[in-house]
């Protein structure tokens, strides 16, 4: 956002109330030579032309391949998918002969569903209520879009819409740690489980980047997630951008029915003609302005906008490198992602606690390790470790205390030991982070780690509410540009760079 | 050539209405009913000696009046019984939540249990019956077919479109945003008494294999509500009458209608057309239609045949989900049972319903999400002899009990083995609600998934024809670029609840493939 506007010649403050820029994607020193991706941890969905047009890798941006998936398994086998495609099938084929065979396949879909998405993540959602041409143009266009695609494709593309991620699955494939392992990223930021539907998309949405993102594929930003948001930062500084860390922001200034600037927690004010907020909709819509100022259909709307967190994060120092019960000793797979998703049932239990307020004994996992990809991020022969974790209800019985948070942390470790055996003896550090320590530390409500569900009822023309999915808010002056805003979330850059360009528009 | 002009197979309540709106326009049909009842699942049978017993649906409000105007039902004898209770729900504290058809009843029931909802209630029924009105145009609108789209489509849905629009901006972006969320998330929007909750929103997960916390939920109760809300409506005599009233019709219109006649096979010319059916007895008929009641696997897999259709259309129809999770107890009882919370009968002439809240819903789901049967199950009943004591012998009383959830798909067990067990676990539940119930029954009646299957030819059990899922409405149902109840056989057409809009007893699936089979035979 702020990059785009100062390189169209705008004159551009970016206020950060922590010391350091990122937000979500930050990369902290918080045990001594060990960086830990403190929140998100991997990054695909970055939009290409973001990077091009920002020229990000002149300002630092290097994304090392993540390449691998292992899924090891309780009976002490597993499932290893790599960047060799027949070796991945081979071992699919281990499992199920007929989930190799249907993976291709499967893989071609989902290639041109997100073909066909694509147009609309780089399209700012119309109205369809209003009786303005533009908007009914532009869902002419888009429908003339979708009606163009293959009759086979539309309606894949109805289901992908539709289903959930199980039974989406389903119809392609038949063994437990395949269909657990894809199925997961359908709940990923969710508070959802497999079985629930809605879920498929979510699955598309991560599926993006592997077909558009920049890279092709997962990767690991080079000195972390904070690598990324530094390089955008160092663009935006090229162009003329000012960026201030360790400056809070207290209010939005409204004069009449006009945002005129910011007042800052230390008191001071800064004046601007136009004022964006990167928050998620509840903090843009109900504490940096006034809610008394807004429309009451929209602070209701607002209101009932769904931002339940229910993801964790629990970041290891180790003292050298985790030994797999399935896959012994140092080798390429630690350079890969390692799921914790031996089935479908495995997560759909993890959410059947979750749902009634208690975190998943036995949760998902998604564990990387940063330091055997980029050895920079610890110091040498040792290693930091990554691990998402769902479920953990940002509404936890009883409430988040440090025993929970503890406990929550000893129950991912728990997990993973069972896998690998020589953890619990490695670790020199960690740090647990419960959705309320996300929402503390990053303000995140509720620590929902997309700023909102991505579900039906809150996607395109009706994110973050219906009538005010163009990044416009009732006030003059004021927008937004976060992660609640169309497309969604995920390290994509795109609500930024498509509400620089209405705001362009504007002025 | 043929002998008649349209044969349906199934005298459904669908297939009747295909027939009766066929003949009524002057074409020759022909019914052929495999069981000796009518009405397939919304039949009335002497299960007892002397109880007519609704053996399928028995809630007869979403049937649309524009049918029993359109085909004179009421000429044929067809009477409704309007309840001035449409939902009674027991809680376990003892206490019992009502909500009648006369609002300021209800707000002041629902005050009981919590003074904040029994404010947003109105406002509540008329968002719901805003969003329904638009809902029974679309159940009357044939989907467009989106690869060719025809003036046709484009001015029925035009004309949905612009009801929607007439909402206002705000309940037309509403009716969006609520039509795809959990019904749980659509009601904490409203309401925060697990008892209104539970009693409202249980009917979203009606006859499918999904929780409270499921997207599409909020359509599927929507679409429950369809006939207004609140509301519960019987039919005088058992819902078998509406087939009955039917039937009458068509003959009175020149049809013909055969009761216990199996067709065994849809027979093809060499052209791969469908010019007529092979009856179980070795008889084959002909005509210029075939239109079949059946559901959609049933129809393709046992009376087409695979080996005549296209492997990727196959396909298709083995991916629809159907996943009956849906079982019935029906009672023959020596007096009326006493609920907890009760202080008249009048409560519960509408239905009866054990849902106290939608985490009970969602819990109920867990269970049956692992091929499990329901430890505390949603239960649907009525006692249909408090307005209609014909039907059962004096001074007796008939109970019909809908339980969910009973996965068709048992996880470690089978349906023969867990058939009376079943019937127990029912009573034992609601006898928590009503502890005079067990000294009450004289005669029983269990229907397990798996006998709705072998009995009335519902594939695993599923009473909607295929779980109606977001992912298998409009143009998707019954499979998708085959809304518009023709098949990929020529001549040959689908009328049954696995069409659009669905399951119910609305009528609407064969009002609509009649009007497109008579397109044909023009």
């Amino acid at each position: 956002m702020a990059a785009y506007l100062a390189k169209a010649g705008k004159k551009v403050v970016v206020l950060e109330k922590r010391h350091l820029v990122g937000g979500a994607s930050v990369t902290e020193e918080i045990f001594p030579g060990f960086k830990y991706t403190v929140f998100s941890y991997v990054v695909s969905l970055l939009r290409p032309d973001i990077v091009r047009d920002l020229r990000l890798p002149q300002h630092g941006l290097t994304i090392l391949p993540l390449e691998s998936t292992l899924t090891p398994l309780p009976n002490g086998d597993y499932l290893y998918r790599d960047g060799d495609h027949y070796r991945s099938l081979r071992d699919i084929a281990r499992h199920s002969a007929r989930d190799a065979g249907a993976y291709d396949e499967y893989g071609r879909s989902m290639y041109h569903m997100a073909k066909a998405v694509k147009y609309i993540l780089s399209m700012v959602p119309p109205d369809p209520t209003t009786l303005n041409p533009k908007d009914w143009l532009s869902l002419l266009d888009m429908a003339r879009h979708f009606l163009n695609l293959p009759q086979e494709q539309l309606y894949l593309l109805a289901k992908l819409m539709t289903m959930s991620s199980a039974d989406f699955l389903d119809q392609w494939f038949e063994s437990d740690p395949l269909k657990g392992t894809m199925s997961a990223s359908g709940i990923i930021g969710t508070y959802l489980g497999p079985r629930s539907p809605g879920t498929a998309y979510v699955l598309l949405h991560h599926y993006m980047g592997e077909i558009d993102g920049a890279f092709r594929a997962w990767g690991f930003a080079k000195g972390g997630t904070g690598g990324i948001a530094n390089a955008i930062a160092r663009a935006a500084e090229s162009f003329g951008a000012e960026i201030r860390v360790n400056a809070g922001v207290e209010q939005v200034i409204v004069k009449g029915n006009q945002a005129v600037g910011v007042a800052l927690e230390n008191g001071d004010e800064l004046y601007a003609d136009v004022v964006v907020s990167s928050l998620d909709p509840k903090l843009t819509f109900l504490k940096l302005v006034d809610p008394k100022q807004l429309p009451s259909d929209l602070v209701q709307d607002i209101r009932a906008f769904n931002t339940r967190g229910s993801s964790g994060k629990v970041n290891l120092a180790l003292d050298t490198l985790p030994d797999l019960a399935c896959m012994p000793g140092n080798g390429r797979h630690l350079a890969g992602a390692i799921s914790i998703s031996p089935s479908v049932d495995y997560i759909e239990r993890a959410y059947d606690q979750a749902k009634y307020g208690e975190f998943s004994e036995r949760p998902y996992i998604d564990c990387i390790l940063p330091s055997v990809i980029d050895p920079d991020m610890a110091p040498p022969g040792k290693h930091v470790m990554s691990c998402f974790v769902q479920y953990a209800p940002y509404d936890l019985n009883g409430g988040w205390t440090d025993a929970k948070r503890e406990a929550f942390g000893d129950a991912v470790i728990d997990t993973l030991s069972e896998y690998i055996p020589n953890l619990k003896d490695i670790i020199l550090h960690r740090q647990v982070l419960t959705p309320l320590d996300i929402e503390n530390t990053i303000g995140l409500s509720q620590g929902n780690i997309f700023q909102g569900e991505l579900s039906l009822s809150q996607l395109f023309f009706l994110r973050p509410a219906a009538g005010w999915a163009k990044y416009r808010t009732p006030i003059k002056g004021y927008w937004q540009c976060g992660s609640g805003t169309h497309p969604g979330g995920g390290i994509m850059g795109a609500p930024g760079q498509l509400a620089a360009q209405e705001i362009l528009k504007d002025f | 050539m043929s002998d008649y002009d349209a044969i349906i197979i199934g005298g459904g309540h669908n297939g009747l209405v295909t027939a009766v709106t066929l003949a009524k326009a002057g074409h020759s049909v022909l019914v052929l009913e495999q069981r000796d009842v009518l009405g397939g699942a919304a039949a009335t049978e002497e299960v007892f000696p002397g109880g007519k017993v609704n053996t399928g649906a028995v809630d007869a409000s979403l049937f649309h009046d524009e049918i029993v105007r359109d085909l004179f039902l009421k000429m044929a004898g067809l009477e409704f019984i309007e309840n001035p209770a449409a939902l009674f729900a027991p809680q376990p504290d003892g206490r019992a939540l009502t909500l009648w058809t006369d609002e300021q009843k209800t707000v002041a029931d629902i005050a009981r249990f919590s003074p904040r909802d029994a404010q947003k209630y109105p406002a509540f029924v008329q968002q719901v019956n805003g969003m329904t009105a638009v809902l029974r145009s679309m159940m009357l609108t044939p989907p467009p077919d989106l690869a060719a789209l025809g003036v046709n489509d484009l001015a029925a849905w035009g004309k949905v479109g612009l009801q929607t629009k007439r909402m206002g901006s705000k309940e037309m972006m509403d009716f969006m945003r609520v039509l795809p969320m959990p019904v749980s998330e659509y009601l904490d929007e409203w309401f925060e008494s697990d008892a209104v909750q539970g009693a409202i929103g249980a009917a979203g997960v009606t006859g499918s294999h999904l929780g409270a916390r499921g997207g599409g939920s909020t359509l599927m109760m929507l679409y429950q509500y369809s006939g207004g809300f609140p509301r519960a409506r019987f039919v005088r005599g058992g819902m078998g009458q509406l087939a009955a009233a039917l039937a009458t019709m068509a003959r009175q219109k020149g049809a013909e209608i055969r009761t216990g006649t199996a067709v065994s096979r849809i027979q093809l010319n060499d052209d791969g057309q469908a010019v007529g059916v092979l009856l179980a007895d070795g008889t084959e008929i002909r005509a210029r239609v075939i239109i079949s009641n059946a559901d959609p696997r049933r129809t393709f897999f046992q009376l087409v045949g695979p080996q005549n259709l296209e492997p990727r259309f196959m396909r298709q129809v083995r991916n629809i989900i159907y996943r009956g999770s849906t079982a019935r107890l029906n009672l023959l009882l020596n007096g009326l049972p006493q609920f907890n919370g009760q202080t008249s009968q009048e409560q519960f002439t509408g239905l009866i319903r054990i849902a106290p809240g939608l985490a009970y819903v969602e819990k109920a789901y867990d269970a049956g999400k692992y091929g499990r049967v329901s430890p505390n199950p949603i239960l649907t009943a009525n006692i249909p002899t408090l307005l209609d004591p014909t039907l059962a012998p004096a001074g007796q009383h008939l109970m019909h009990i809908t339980m969910q959830y009973a996965p068709y798909t048992l996880h470690e067990s089978n349906w023969q083995d867990k058939r009376n067990w079943l019937g127990d676990h029912i009573i034992t539940t609601l006898s928590h609600y009503a502890p005079n119930l067990q000294s009450l029954i004289s005669n029983l009646q269990i229907l397990t998934p798996l006998d709705l299957e072998q009995q009335v030819g519902l594939t695993e059990g599923s009473i909607m024809h295929g779980q109606m899922g977001l992912d298998q409405l409009l143009v998707m149902r019954p499979v998708p670029g085959w809304s518009q109840y023709r098949t990929p056989i020529d001549n040959l057409y689908l009328c049954g609840a696995g069409t659009h809009p669905g399951g119910g007893v609305t009528g609407t699936p064969g009002y609509n493939a009649a009007r497109e089979v008579l397109r044909a035979l023009r």
